[in-house]
């Protein structure tokens, strides 16, 4: 510990008061953290490791662990990172402790669109957010004369027409993977037209008009895509991007700096973003909005948890945010957004604006649904009208099952 | 051997297998048989979530379990004998589309889907890899001395390799416009997408299954064919027996005993098949039931998880295994009788 | 005797058709990991290029100015021919010199540690130094691209060795301690002709039936919460056995035990039994017939079925990224976390790179025992 101090100590001196993104106090607490593991949280955890006596589980498996360790007496960990639905079980478990008093305490820095509140509670401190909006080869549209579509039926026509120029053979891209992924796509369609996807009975709202021009939406996509689109996740999109098999994608905004790396990409600089098209001119976009961010357990002392907040703070500080600008569209003070990123804020910012995805459990089950049936409609196996049906059942039973409907 | 030496002997080995599988095994039996439940109560709150100009904040209803005093969420489990079962295998659907033999009506349950395929799958891979495998021994017994050792070396590399990444290797060769799709259009002179149909995934992952398998059948027949009794081969060859009817006189007669263990070991992990669809991500087109047994149990993002049905669906796995079995341990139980 | 040989001599077509169909299955049971291999070397871009050219000469990579020359090429190509050798015919004659009192597993672990270190040292360091300053002083130009970029950020960067180390770790205890409990219950099975031994097989095979999903997260709860559990019993001293892999080693062990068991009785049925009855005639309990009459003949087996213990410890995904945390976390997961909800083309090629890491000690052990395997078997661990 001496050592380090004075380790710190020489670097800030030789440095000066530099972007050395180093933390403002010594934890003595030891704090753990379990999260998911991509860069984002890479970042977070790095800065929040300056700190001392911290360490970081970045894990895979976090979804499977998180509801467990969080409710080990006590919590096998202090920290978590959640995102909109694995926050879910937490609240519902009430394995995590409201934050306002540490907010009052410690978080002057934090912007008030970062608070995640359920009932008057802050219960989350949010870091980044995602959405999918669309990412479109710019050359290709310019050459073509094409403008930027704005409904997905603009699309639709764009997508024929470069099909028919020969430009590249599959003009979509589209992260169709049965399963999450295929489900995450309807979720977007649906919603962006405006209806919700459970009723306030619990009972599914699928099984209808909306459902059914929401796969034949996606099945007249389908048709421009790679013939593998069932199992194309958000990694294979980008590559297909990057390697300039594809022109247009409603695709992850934290995807789009992967776009200009020289390392990987053969399209750097070519591909540009603009916000989510919508199902009706003037309509909502059909997207939904995301964050990820931490949460603090409540199985812990308050000593603990105060340590755990505090080291928190120091991995969502502007420093860490400077020095990792285009892992994340971050809601962190200090953020320039990229040009993809602005074409997340601008989709998130449209008039009528896009829903936030709905965290509830309800919702989780019915995207459980979506993602183990839908995939039979694009495989031709079922109609639309079977396919809804097929997925309203299978909501039907795990909600019976879960207790939530009757 | 006395009872209480043999209990020595075998308590450790016992011990282990009680408590990390016996134990789970029972709960898991009777978890099929019950229904756990939160307590459910509706609330509505308002829920606030960040955007960029400021927040975005609705009320909903949520529908959220109870918790106790202790903070603990109150759950109630009922017995509902046969329910969880039923939900799986939907007998009324399934009969009435067998009645008017409705193929595709019974392929559109979960359950029967998985269970078809995995039946393809595990009797079709069986003699595949029996033949493949006895094929190797006898051309590898027939390799000279010299480069027998890097020949075993390489003919057991499907083998040893993890199977993910056997699985994920096999994927990139074939995936989009992978090396061997290349292969085969070229061949064919037309496009070919392996992983847009059901048919070509299910053949890839049954040839991925023979590739990872067939060297285990290798090594244990080789290893057999070492032993092969001079003096029968000898004596058959005066008595003018051809090659063939030495093969299928001697040689294999002698392996048979190998030939058992290695089709029994086969019919339990293909049964299981499980790496293939996730490796090869089959999910909208094939399906197993290991795979159903999975997808149910573990928890969607918002931690909901089926394990009542999930603990049906693996009990129904079993007993599959367990009538599949049942010829080759009628075998081993007469061998039983006959040593003693 | 030389009609009989003549007799057995097998016609050229038959020959022929055997050998050529061995080389098609060699073709096919190499090319994966040959391509792998390929693919890991390369920058991404040309890992993941159209065309299949691209990937084995890697135009990008050596644009970037690496690359293998003629003379790498030749050079890299003995040493691994040297290094296989080194492992299939050296290693097991130098076994029994290297025998430190008489304990032939030390010989094994010592032989196997000086052809790993000779091999990393040689092909690391040694070897590319030596390369370099000859292609220098040669004036020669790469000839196929060439990177070890990619291994580096594995090993080094995302601290694969931690993982190496776990797996390793996990690994012996797994095959140590499988192998001991299963030759004790395999011996007194195979000695036993009571109904109750040949119900225990059957019941171990029903066992080893169920899908291992099931069992994995059953565990899952109960470890998080063995440290409440067992409070009452153990104190404060009660361990969270979720992360531990003393734990992983258990659950894999008795995951493992049936097949163990099964295997071991039939490598024992294969001793006559009248080897031990005669050492219990001259007074010996059973264990001590064990210790000092079969202990000493069982080595083949016990190497056979040792390494089938291995190949589950090495191998397993599913209960260790269950049941283990991030610093205990083994190879075979480990690599899992490179497929995650922003996998780049770069992580996808380090994942291969990290896929390779994983076979080769796979390959190296085989190699090593791949004349014991095939004798252990022959011996007769497996009889059905």
């Amino acid at each position: 510990m001496f050592f380090r101090k004075i380790a710190l100590a020489g670097a800030f001196a030789l440095m000066g008061s530099t972007a050395m993104a180093a933390c403002a106090f010594q934890n003595e607490v030891p704090v753990k953290s379990l999260s998911a593991g991509f860069e984002a949280w890479k970042a977070v955890t790095d800065a929040m490791a300056e700190c001392g006596n911290f360490s970081a589980e970045l894990d895979q498996e976090f979804k499977t662990k998180q509801p467990e360790a969080f409710a080990a007496r006590p919590s096998l960990y202090q920290i978590g990172g959640v995102a909109n639905e694995t926050i879910v079980p937490l609240v519902n478990a009430g394995t995590i402790r409201p934050l306002d008093d540490l907010v009052a305490k410690y978080g002057q820095n934090l912007q008030p669109g970062q608070l995640i509140k359920i009932d008057g509670q802050t219960m989350a401190i949010a870091m980044m957010v995602n959405t999918q909006h669309l990412m479109y080869r710019k050359d290709i549209l310019d050459e073509l004369g094409i403008a930027v579509p704005t409904t997905y039926d603009e699309l639709l026509a764009a997508a024929e027409q470069i099909k028919a120029s020969g430009k590249v053979e599959y003009p979509l891209g589209g992260t169709y993977k049965a399963g999450w992924n295929l489900a995450q796509d309807f979720v977007n369609m649906f919603m962006g037209s405006g209806q919700p996807l459970v009723n306030d009975d619990g009972t599914a709202n699928v099984n209808n008009e909306t459902g059914v021009t929401t796969l034949e939406m996606m099945k007249a996509l389908s048709a421009y895509m790679d013939p593998e689109f069932l199992g194309a996740d958000s990694t294979v999109v980008q590559q297909q991007f990057q390697q300039g098999r594809i022109a247009m994608a409603n695709f992850w905004a934290s995807r789009g700096s992967a776009m200009d790396d020289p390392a990987e990409s053969q399209v750097v600089g070519k591909v540009a973003g603009a916000p989510t098209p919508s199902i009706v001119d003037g309509g909502a976009p059909a997207t939904t909005l995301w964050w990820d961010g931490i949460v603090i357990a409540r199985n812990i002392s308050d000593e603990e948890a105060d340590a755990a907040f505090r080291v928190a703070m120091e991995g969502l500080d502007s420093e860490m945010v400077a020095a990792n600008n285009d892992d994340a569209v971050w809601l962190i003070q200090g953020y320039q957004p990229g040009a993809m990123a602005q074409a997340a804020i601008a989709t998130a910012s449209t008039n009528p604006p896009p829903v936030s995805y709905p965290s509830t459990t309800a919702q989780g089950l019915m995207h459980g649904a979506i993602g183990s049936q839908a995939a039979a409609f694009f495989t031709g196996d079922k109609s639309a009208e079977d396919t809804l049906a097929a997925i309203e059942a299978e909501y039907a039973t795990a909600a019976a099952e879960a207790g939530i409907v009757n | 051997m006395r009872t209480r030496t043999f209990a020595w002997f075998v308590a450790p080995s016992v011990a282990m297998m009680l408590v990390f599988i016996a134990f789970p095994l029972v709960s898991v039996l009777v978890q099929s048989f019950t229904l756990t439940q939160p307590v459910i109560e509706s609330v509505t709150v308002e829920t606030c979530t960040p955007s960029f100009v400021g927040q975005n904040c609705i009320q909903e209803t949520r529908r959220q379990p109870v918790l106790d005093e202790n903070g603990a969420i109150v759950t109630q489990t009922r017995f509902v004998g046969l329910d969880n079962y039923a939900t799986l295998v939907e007998p009324g659907r399934a009969l009435a589309s067998l009645g008017s033999l409705n193929l595709d009506g019974l392929l559109a349950i979960d359950f029967w889907r998985a269970l078809r395929f995995t039946l393809y799958f595990t009797l079709i891979t069986l003699p595949l890899i029996l033949v493949v495998g006895l094929g190797l021994a006898l051309a590898v017994n027939n390799v000279t001395r010299a480069v027998r050792g890097p020949v075993i070396f390489v003919t057991l590399l499907p083998f040893i390799i993890t199977p993910v990444i056997g699985a994920l290797a096999i994927r990139w060769l074939f995936v989009g416009d992978g090396i061997l799709t290349r292969l085969l259009e070229h061949w064919s002179g037309r496009d070919i997408f392996m992983f847009a149909q059901a048919w070509t995934i299910e053949l890839l992952m049954m040839f991925y299954r023979v590739w990872h398998v067939a060297p285990f059948a290798f090594v244990i027949f080789y290893a057999g064919l070492q032993g092969v009794n001079k003096d029968a081969v000898e004596a058959a060859l005066i008595d003018g027996a051809s090659r063939l009817q030495r093969l299928r006189y001697i040689v294999i007669p002698h392996l048979m005993p190998l030939i058992v263990f290695v089709a029994l070991i086969h019919l339990m992990d293909a049964y299981r098949v499980f790496e293939e669809v996730i490796g090869f991500r089959s999910e909208a087109y094939v399906i197993s039931l290991q795979y159903l047994t999975y997808d149910l149990l573990m928890p969607d993002n918002t931690g909901n998880r089926a394990i009542n049905r999930a603990s049906a669906s693996s009990m129904l796995t079993m007993i599959g295994i367990v009538i599949l079995l049942i010829p080759l341990l009628r075998h081993t139980w007469r061998q039983h009788r006959e040593t003693r | 005797m030389a009609a009989t040989i003549r007799a057995l001599r097998q016609p050229l077509w038959l020959r022929l058709t055997s050998a050529s169909a061995l080389s098609l299955w060699l073709l096919v049971a190499a090319f994966p990991i040959f391509w792998i291999t390929m693919m890991s070397v390369k920058v991404p871009l040309d890992a993941f290029a159209d065309g299949p050219l691209e990937v084995i000469f890697g135009p990008r990579t050596l644009a970037a100015g690496k690359g293998l020359t003629i003379l790498d090429l030749l050079g890299y190509g003995l040493f691994l021919l040297a290094a296989g050798r080194a492992a299939m015919r050296w290693l097991p004659r130098a076994v029994p010199s290297l025998s430190l009192f008489g304990v032939r597993v030390l010989g094994w672990l010592i032989g196997l540690m000086a052809v790993v270190l000779g091999v990393w040292i040689g092909g690391v360091f040694v070897l590319p130094a030596l390369l370099g300053a000859l292609n220098g002083a040669l004036g020669l130009d790469p000839l196929i691209g060439f990177t070890a970029e990619h291994y580096r950020s594995v090993w080094i960067g995302r601290d694969f060795w931690q993982n190496f180390l776990n797996s390793m770790q996990v690994t012996l205890g797994v095959t140590v301690i499988s192998l001991t409990c299963g030759t004790l219950a395999g011996y007194a099975l195979a000695r036993s002709g009571s109904n109750i031994a040949f119900w225990l097989l059957i019941l171990a095979l029903i066992f080893r039936a169920l899908p291992h999903s099931v069992l994995v997260t059953g565990y899952l709860p109960v470890f998080i919460n063995s440290a409440e559990i067992l409070r009452p019993i153990l104190g404060d001293n009660a361990p969270t056995l979720y992360g531990q892999p003393l734990a992983v080693i258990a659950v894999l062990v008795a995951i493992n035990q049936p097949f163990t068991i099964w295997m071991l009785r039939s490598f024992f049925l294969n001793i006559p039994a009248d080897l031990d009855e005669a050492a219990r005639v001259d007074g010996c309990t059973h264990f001590q017939a064990f210790r000092w009459v079969i202990m000493p003949v069982m080595w083949p087996g016990i190497i056979t079925t040792g390494l089938f213990s291995f190949l589950l410890g090495y191998n397993d995904f599913l209960v260790t990224s269950l049941l283990l945390d991030q610093s205990n976390m083994t190879m075979v997961p480990a690599i899992a976390s490179f497929f995650n909800r922003e996998t780049t083309t770069t992580d996808q090629v380090q994942a291969v790179a990290a896929a390779v890491s994983i076979t080769a000690p796979l390959f190296l052990l085989v190699m090593v025992f791949q004349r014991q395997i095939v004798s252990g078997l022959t011996q007769g661990a497996v009889k059905g």
